[in-house]
């Protein structure tokens, strides 16, 4: 599909809306009127830009920010349950625990150990520009020595 | 001091590696576990020896703000040459790809740009022919 700038534009703004955890979550027919798209083509579009449906970018927004704010380790799981919009928190540690592959507390304890500098996030688990490469087996490199000339 | 590798960052490694190989036709090289994460490298099999492309995490939440922000404003984070840029123009859109730019002419080349679903946009361009 070819998007029109004012769609794409839309689409921007539709995201930015999923990101935050607002009082009143707006619906998906909502963020498509606020961001003035149908609600008809607002899925589909959505989908192709951004690789997910609105509703599951929201919900791995959320988790994210769970992960950051249990990774800081300042607050309480049940902290970060509310402060990411959800009400319950069985549901919470639920789907944390299927999306993330961990329980949140038994995340928050990991993240934790990692912490090497206090106030910054463990570069693990949230790795900077090329900065996994640092931690790969020597073969990882094949492609660079047979490009390099022979030693002798 | 020797130019071989460049890195994208893309918010899902698993679909990213799909999107260009099995989409755009890049063929992996590697794919090493990294801890949650992966290493994964794709080149192109038009240009085997090329730049090798690192398909990154954007878990680090200034990476994340960064491509969020170059996205909005319409900026491609990555440029790849074609020799046929309308003929991939029509090819990607029949996988689905959203383009934001149609094939235009612009100076020295025509480019098209569009939305690989990882949080990117990626620029095609065609350098024109030289009578």
């Amino acid at each position: 599909m070819l998007l029109k700038p004012a769609v794409f534009r839309g689409l921007c703004r539709a995201r930015d809306l999923l990101h935050g955890v607002p009082e009143r979550p707006l619906s998906v027919e909502e963020v498509a009127r606020e961001a003035g798209i149908s609600p008809f083509h607002f899925i589909r579009q959505f989908e192709a830009v951004f690789g997910e449906t609105p509703h599951q970018f929201r919900i791995r927004s959320r988790l994210e920010l769970a992960r950051r704010l249990l990774a800081a380790g300042n607050h309480s799981v049940t902290d970060v349950c509310v402060e990411v919009g959800f009400s319950s928190l069985g549901s919470f540690s639920d789907l944390f625990t299927r999306r993330i592959g961990e329980t949140p507390s038994g995340y928050r304890r990991r993240a934790r150990s990692m912490v090497a500098v206090p106030g910054r996030l463990p570069q693990a688990l949230f790795p900077g520009c090329l900065s996994l490469m640092g931690s790969l087996p020597p073969s990882a490199f094949r492609s660079f020595r047979e490009a390099s000339p022979p030693s002798l | 001091m020797r130019i071989k590798l460049t890195s994208l960052m893309v918010e899902d490694q698993a679909k990213a590696l799909r999107f260009y190989t099995d989409t755009l036709g890049f063929k992996k090289k590697s794919d090493v576990p990294v801890g949650e994460y992966r290493w994964i490298t794709v080149v192109s099999p038009e240009g085997p020896n090329d730049l090798e492309l690192s398909l990154e995490p954007n878990a680090n939440p200034a990476g994340k703000k960064f491509q969020e922000a170059m996205f909005s404003q319409g900026i491609p984070l990555a440029a790849f040459e074609v020799s046929d840029i309308a003929a991939e123009f029509d090819r990607l859109k029949k996988h689905g790809v959203a383009f934001t730019t149609e094939p235009t002419p612009a100076g020295p080349v025509t480019l098209a740009i569009f939305a690989d679903g990882c949080g990117n946009l990626i620029q095609l361009y065609q350098p024109v022919a030289r009578p």
